[in-house]
């Protein structure tokens, strides 16, 4: 039907509007589902799926908006949270986050130039029995090093 | 002649100056309230400190007189420290009150205030900059820092006009009124969520920096923008109108009013009307006392004429009432500006029908003529009745046209009027009172008797028809009821009465 939505994720999306009580509740699967596909959740993707679920376009964005874990800008093909919450700052988080910005010559939240990596300080991921600990893109890694860390990303990279 | 350094230059003054003084010769900035060079010296502000190199003290510059090689400065740490702290003494109990202050701008306090005040709040985290003067749409203008996220307008949005544009965007203190994209909110029935902002996040173009509210009194009326007749505020001061507003009626419009009404306010100001009444003197028409006027068509005879009267749906039914019984057998003629739009309705408030009292004329006058088949040359006396909402009236222009060819003309108009050169033998012409300069009563779409009330007088030479019925029926002895605050007016000026 359009380009941003393709038609297995339409029939997903209608699948989980009947699925709840409201379809309102359908929103984050789908949105789930768009940043699945495209690694982020554009307006312009909003607009669209405004249309398929007949919600207005302004509520969803409203759902997009208030949770951190949409992306409201395009991500690069690893997209690594660190965390620096307690036990991962007092760990090195803070230190580690920096550290890979450095290495990838990448800005917090920007895209490095070739497109591999982008870097995001985050709040606690729930995991501080293994600080410090990062994620990418939805795999936990844990008990980190500034070298193991590297190095996993390096492995992912290629 | 003594050499000293300020801020840095070096300058010359003479024996017996004050470092004041010296400033002010050499045009620096010194901040000052209680020295003035025609007064004594007071000393008292403490606001003129000075650091003078080798005195550990700060010194005020008002009191204190320049020495040879004295090195001088009001820009030092020290100095700005001691003025900040001088500045909080003296803002302890001031009220702050520079928005509704009339020496703002030009206030020494409010300028000492701009250089050293304490901008931040005592909040130990830093304010977050929102957006501000955000056009939000061609009607409204946002600003997200004075936003208390109410949600009022979101839930306008969708729950009134069903338009869903306005959301509330990100989270927590960074929390934002916005719309997708920053699409424009442009909807029949915006400027509502202006009216329902409880705080100044939203505000109208049309409105804003117009006038301060409390210089406006506002009277209960009714919209005549479209034959529904919600109920309004009309917000005025003696120099005429500046906005309308809706008022609470559950039975009729509920809270709300379409923005097209909110216009309504627009032709009733002076820069739009009719100012005096006209009549014609050798080809010409020209402007005459109203007494005159009145006194010229009374003595025209009516006797025998055949009269044709062309009315629209504008004017209220105890004008409708008077103007039959005036021309009682003459031909009545009904001018329509939309017809195939007067069953319009756009499933809120907003009619197609851009009269208020379209009812009130058919059930008044039963034998009404469409004006499709109205020709002046017909008659001995037009009487024309321009609509004061001329602005709805695509044909206007066209219709004052026609009437040139009237035979002897009484028009009345709201409006100013274009220059017209004219043929007739009479022409009367006679400034009309608006919506807002009179009393009455109009007949909605509904049937439903709506009261629109006077609010102010915008043109003390306007008439309603009832009482230009009156006065011309009654020998011009008639008082018409102005605003009390005009007692001076036409009617008490009648020549030969006193």
């Amino acid at each position: 039907m359009s380009e941003l939505i393709k038609a297995d994720d339409v029939e997903f999306i209608k699948k989980e509007m009947v699925r709840y009580e409201d379809k309102y509740s359908a929103i984050i699967p789908s949105l789930y589902k768009i940043q699945a596909r495209h690694g982020w959740v554009s307006e312009d993707s909003v607009e669209e799926l405004s249309k398929v679920m007949e919600i207005p376009s302004a509520d969803i964005l409203e759902v997009r908006n208030f949770y951190t874990m949409f992306n409201q800008k395009p991500v690069g093909k690893l997209h690594i949270q660190v965390c620096t919450n307690v036990s991962c700052a007092m760990n090195g988080g803070r230190e580690l986050t920096d550290h890979i910005c450095k290495k990838y010559n990448v800005k917090k939240g920007e895209v490095s130039s070739d497109g591999t990596v982008t870097v995001n300080q985050v709040e606690c991921l729930g995991s501080c029995d293994t600080a410090p600990m990062m994620q990418i893109n939805d795999k936990y890694w844990e008990n980190l090093t500034n070298e193991s860390a590297v190095e996993i990303i390096e492995k992912l990279r290629s | 002649m003594l050499k000293c350094t300020i801020n840095g230059k070096e300058v010359e003054v003479k024996e017996g100056t004050t470092i004041i003084e010296a400033y002010k010769e050499m045009q620096e900035d010194i901040a000052h309230y209680c020295w003035h060079p025609g007064l004594s010296i007071a000393g008292v502000c403490r606001l003129c400190v000075v650091e003078i190199e080798g005195n550990p003290r700060l010194q005020i510059a008002c009191n204190t007189e320049v020495r040879d090689g004295m090195v001088i400065s009001n820009v030092s740490d020290k100095v700005e420290e001691a003025v900040r702290w001088g500045l909080d003494f003296h803002l302890i109990n001031h009220p702050l009150d520079c928005p509704i202050c009339d020496q703002a701008g030009e206030c020494g306090l409010q300028e000492q205030y701009m250089k050293y005040g304490q901008y931040d709040s005592s909040m130990a985290e830093n304010k977050v900059k929102k957006r501000k003067v955000v056009d939000l749409g061609p009607k409204i203008v946002l600003d997200a820092e004075r936003c208390i996220l109410c949600s009022r307008c979101v839930r306008f949005t969708e729950e009134i006009s069903k338009t869903n544009e306005l959301g509330i965007f990100n989270r927590g203190d960074h929390s934002m009124i916005g719309t997708v994209k920053d699409k424009p909110l442009d909807n029949d029935y915006s400027v509502n969520t202006v009216d329902i902002c409880p705080v100044g996040a939203l505000t109208s173009k049309d409105f804003r920096f117009q006038q301060r509210v409390w210089y406006l009194e506002n009277t209960a009326t009714t919209c005549p923008g479209c034959s529904t007749g919600c109920s309004v505020s009309v917000y005025h001061n003696k120099e005429g109108a500046y906005r309308v507003k809706p008022r609470e009626d559950k039975e009729n419009n509920g809270y709300w009013m379409c923005d097209e009404g909110r216009n309504v306010y627009k032709f009733v100001n002076k820069e739009a009307r009719l100012l005096s009444a006209k009549t014609l003197n050798s080809g010409k028409l020209s402007s005459v006392r109203l007494a005159q006027a009145l006194e010229d068509f009374t003595s025209f005879n009516r006797e025998g004429k055949k009269v044709g009267v062309l009315l629209t749906g504008q004017n209220t039914t105890e004008e409708y009432k008077a103007i039959l019984e005036m021309f009682a057998g003459a031909d009545f003629f009904h001018w329509k500006n939309n017809e195939e739009k007067f069953n319009d309705f756009d499933g809120l408030l907003k009619r197609g029908d851009k009269n208020p009292n379209t009812n009130g004329l058919i059930e008044t006058i039963s034998n009404l003529k469409d004006a499709k088949s109205f020709n002046a040359s017909n008659y001995d006396l037009t009487v024309a009745v321009m609509p004061e909402n001329f602005l709805v009236y695509e044909d206007y222009n066209e219709k004052l046209e026609s009437l040139k060819a009237s035979k002897n003309l009484l028009l009345f108009s709201a409006a100013k009027l274009p220059k017209m050169e004219l043929k007739t033998e009479n022409t009367w012409v006679f400034p009309l009172k608006t919506f807002v300069e009179k009393e009455g009563s109009y007949l909605n779409h509904a049937k439903t008797e709506r009261r629109i009330q006077k609010a102010t007088s915008i043109v003390t030479e306007a008439v309603a028809l009832n009482e230009f019925a009156a006065a011309v029926s009654r020998g011009l002895k008639i008082n018409i009821n102005h605003h009390e605050s005009r007692k001076q007016n036409e009617f008490t000026n009648i020549p030969g009465q006193y």
